[in-house]
């Protein structure tokens, strides 16, 4: 008796479903299920919030489909080889986060979409930072959206200046924060804090190519007479202002600063360990968000690297960051590069950028109207976005690993008592002949 | 029927014979094609040129080749020497008839049951230039602290110890088995007659050890050629390339530079290598064998 009851009652529900209502439930029936799959580097959070949101707005945006995001998020180191890995086993992925510095070798590879087209019609560019949309740029193609960047300025410790009796003004030229590196140590070894802060890790590059810059130097220039391309690339971080650039941090081990072979991108710094650290504005990361409020009466921050003296005041620091980008496997582009323009807008991207104290490639949320949430809660933000015209990427050629391993190799040489020039000429042969020279 | 029953051996050996060739010799022959071909990150989806030897001439013309070879003979004869070593005398320690020796070989093997990653981690920890605790005791006592990993003579020292930590319970869990297959009753013989501990062990011990030597040694030389992830976890073949052996050299001409054949290249390199060793060793004990 019991199970006809369910039996009726279950009849009547389904002849209720299509008769009552059949409008809703022919889209239900229909629904296409879309499953659109990336891989991400970590930290995982940020894709969490990014995506939450991407994925509601889509979702909202084609109410025919039901689309999910089967999303990977792998450790920094991993991501690279697996992405490739992926690529060349032609595994269909939708979309891919790219550090800056693998676009070169990816695009060549024939691994990435071309979006010229999609960005053309989509009308946005303008809205990115010059250097941040160029270096999405590859053969004048669009190969992947620049979402958000970091800029390397320099941190202190105010009570820790203060006890050395140092102004953090004295910081801003190279001869003043030899000698500031010098008293530091001599009032803060005792209790086991370090002056100043010298990368020895594999990223060295990075914190010696603002010096480069700063005073008229370049990695590399594209020459005329190159074997096979004609006109290519060439290393040119050996002249002179490289090796000028290179005998600071030279003096800088000469006055006592022990570089730093293990990096803990900030931790060190928020732990006290050294009274000032030249490093990324993900730094603000590393402190409790309960603090932020209170920062800037124990942290300083100087948006610069230091220059060569009072009178040479152009400064220069490395923009990083991540580029999204569709791979030519993924078999649902126009869904991908829709899911990516919402990932990039201000009201999606903003809950990230709080979250993580990153810093935007678009001028809206920078400077104009997106902003006064982040100025408001980001310690230091506006110093940082002001950095970003001052910064520049690194090369995205597709040797730019192997030029990067040259330059850490001479910059560890020096740091073990090399002399710059020798390291750097050295280098530069490998580079050259790297580049096909 | 007959037919059937002559080749019944092989009928048997034939799930081992195409697992081998499925899991160990396409392998082999591929990475021997790419090894000639032109194969990098650039070309790795459109046409592989077919380039001969070139990509063994670009090896052997590298400096940074040598150099992980050197690399590689310090690591490798400073790896085997110390695991085997520690393993015996521990293996010959845990032999005597002392109190809690299960207890002691569980404890002992335990930092084989840990992962390398962990294992790297925790001795970059320990002997972290700045932060690490190694340092700490030593400035505690008024010393100067070392730069163990940024000292190029002494990094490669600090990853062999952390390799020892590792592989020396395999050494000495080989070696026990070794040691408890032996007959008792040689050694009540030779105390009967009067022979010392240490003619025990050169004349009794050692010879029946030797076959379970002669694997331990093998296997351990041949993973410790093969092994890189300590060496990537700890220093990442720094400082100055001074702990880049020649797996870690393979590894980052494939993955970081993204030269595959040339990987490929240093991989075929390396096996070779692998092999040679295995002979040397099996030679070497063969002699002493005909000798004795």
């Amino acid at each position: 008796m019991a199970k006809l009851k369910i039996l009726i009652t279950v009849s009547f529900a389904i002849l209720f479903l299509f008769f009552i209502s059949p409008m809703k439930l022919i889209p239900i029936i229909a629904q296409e299920e879309i499953t659109l799959t990336a891989i991400f580097a970590e930290p995982k959070e940020r894709w969490d919030v990014l995506l939450e949101n991407a994925t509601k707005i889509l979702n909202e945006r084609h109410p025919d489909k039901t689309i999910k995001i089967d999303y990977r998020v792998l450790p920094y180191s991993d991501t690279r080889t697996q992405i490739l890995t992926a690529m060349a086993g032609k595994t269909p992925i939708d979309l891919i986060s790219l550090d800056q510095i693998w676009l070169g070798e990816f695009a060549e590879a024939g691994f990435l979409s071309d979006l010229t087209s999609n960005t053309q019609k989509w009308n946005k560019s303008s809205d990115w930072y010059v250097q941040n949309w160029e270096g999405g740029l590859y053969n004048d193609q669009v190969k992947g959206i620049w979402a958000w960047t970091d800029v390397r300025a320099l941190w202190y410790w105010k009570d820790l200046l203060d006890k050395a009796e140092i102004n953090p003004d004295e910081l801003e030229n190279w001869d003043g924060y030899i000698s500031a590196s010098n008293k530091l140590n001599q009032f803060l070894q005792k209790d086991g804090i370090q002056g100043m802060h010298l990368v020895g890790a594999a990223h060295s590059p990075d914190m010696w190519y603002p010096y480069l810059w700063m005073i008229g130097g370049e990695i590399l220039e594209k020459r005329d007479g190159h074997p096979t391309k004609q006109n290519y690339w060439y290393p040119t971080y050996n002249s002179d202002f490289g090796v000028r650039a290179l005998q600071f941090l030279k003096d800088q081990v000469d006055a006592g600063t022990k570089p730093q072979i293990n990096h803990y991108w900030g931790q060190e710094f928020a732990d006290k360990k050294f009274a000032i650290m030249l490093e990324g504005s993900w730094l603000l990361g590393q402190f409790d968000k309960n603090e932020w409020d209170t920062l800037k009466e124990k942290i300083g921050m100087i948006p610069m690297f230091p220059v060569p003296n009072s009178s040479n005041t152009n400064t220069s620091t490395l923009m990083g960051g991540w580029l999204l980008s569709i791979p030519e496997t993924s078999q649902n582009k126009d869904l991908s590069w829709e899911l990516l323009t919402i990932m990039v807008e201000p009201n999606v991207l903003i809950p990230m950028l709080l979250q993580q104290g990153y810093l935007p490639t678009q001028k809206s949320i920078g400077e104009g109207e997106y902003s006064a949430k982040l100025k408001s809660t980001i310690p230091y933000y506006e110093e940082l976005v002001s950095l970003i015209s001052l910064g520049k990427g690194r090369p995205n050629i597709p040797e730019y690993p192997i030029v990067a391993e040259h330059i850490r190799n001479a910059i560890e040489q020096v740091y073990n008592g090399m002399d710059p020039k020798q390291a750097l000429d050295e280098a530069s042969k490998q580079s050259a002949k790297a580049l096909g020279w | 029927m007959l037919i059937l029953k002559s080749f019944e051996p092989y009928l048997f050996l034939l799930p081992s014979i195409i697992i081998l060739f499925v899991f160990l010799f396409i392998p082999l022959i591929w990475n021997v094609y790419i090894s000639l071909h032109d194969v990098s990150i650039l070309t790795i989806i459109k046409e592989w040129n077919f380039v001969g030897f070139k990509n063994f001439y670009n090896i052997f013309s590298d400096y940074n080749f040598y150099n992980s070879l050197k690399v590689t003979l310090v690591f490798v004869c400073g790896s085997v020497l110390l695991q085997f070593g520690f393993g015996l005398l521990i293996a010959l320690l845990l032999n005597q008839q002392i109190r809690a020796s299960g207890l002691f070989r569980t404890l002992f093997i335990i930092p084989w049951t840990v992962s390398t990653v962990i294992t790297g981690f925790s001795f970059k920890f320990l002997f972290d230039d700045s932060f690490g605790i190694i340092n700490y005791v030593i400035e505690k006592v008024g010393l100067e602290s070392i730069g163990w990993f940024s000292d190029p003579n002494l990094a490669i020292w600090i990853v062999i110890v952390a390799n020892t930590w590792y592989g020396a319970p395999f050494t000495i869990l080989f070696l026990t088995a070794g040691l408890l297959s032996i007959n008792p009753t040689l050694y009540e013989a030779a105390i009967i007659d009067g022979a010392t501990k240490f003619r025990r062990f050169f004349y009794i011990t050692l010879p029946l050890l030797k076959s379970f030597i002669l694997t331990n040694l093998i296997l351990v030389t041949v993973w410790t050629i093969n092994f890189f992830d300590l060496q990537l976890i700890m220093t990442n073949g720094g400082p100055l390339s001074s702990t880049t052996t020649l797996s870690l050299y393979m590894y980052k001409q494939a993955f970081e530079f993204g030269y595959f054949s040339e990987g490929a290249a240093v991989g075929i390199l390396l096996i070779i290598m692998n092999i040679a060793v295995a002979l040397v060793y099996l030679k070497l004990f063969d002699v002493r064998n005909k000798k004795t």
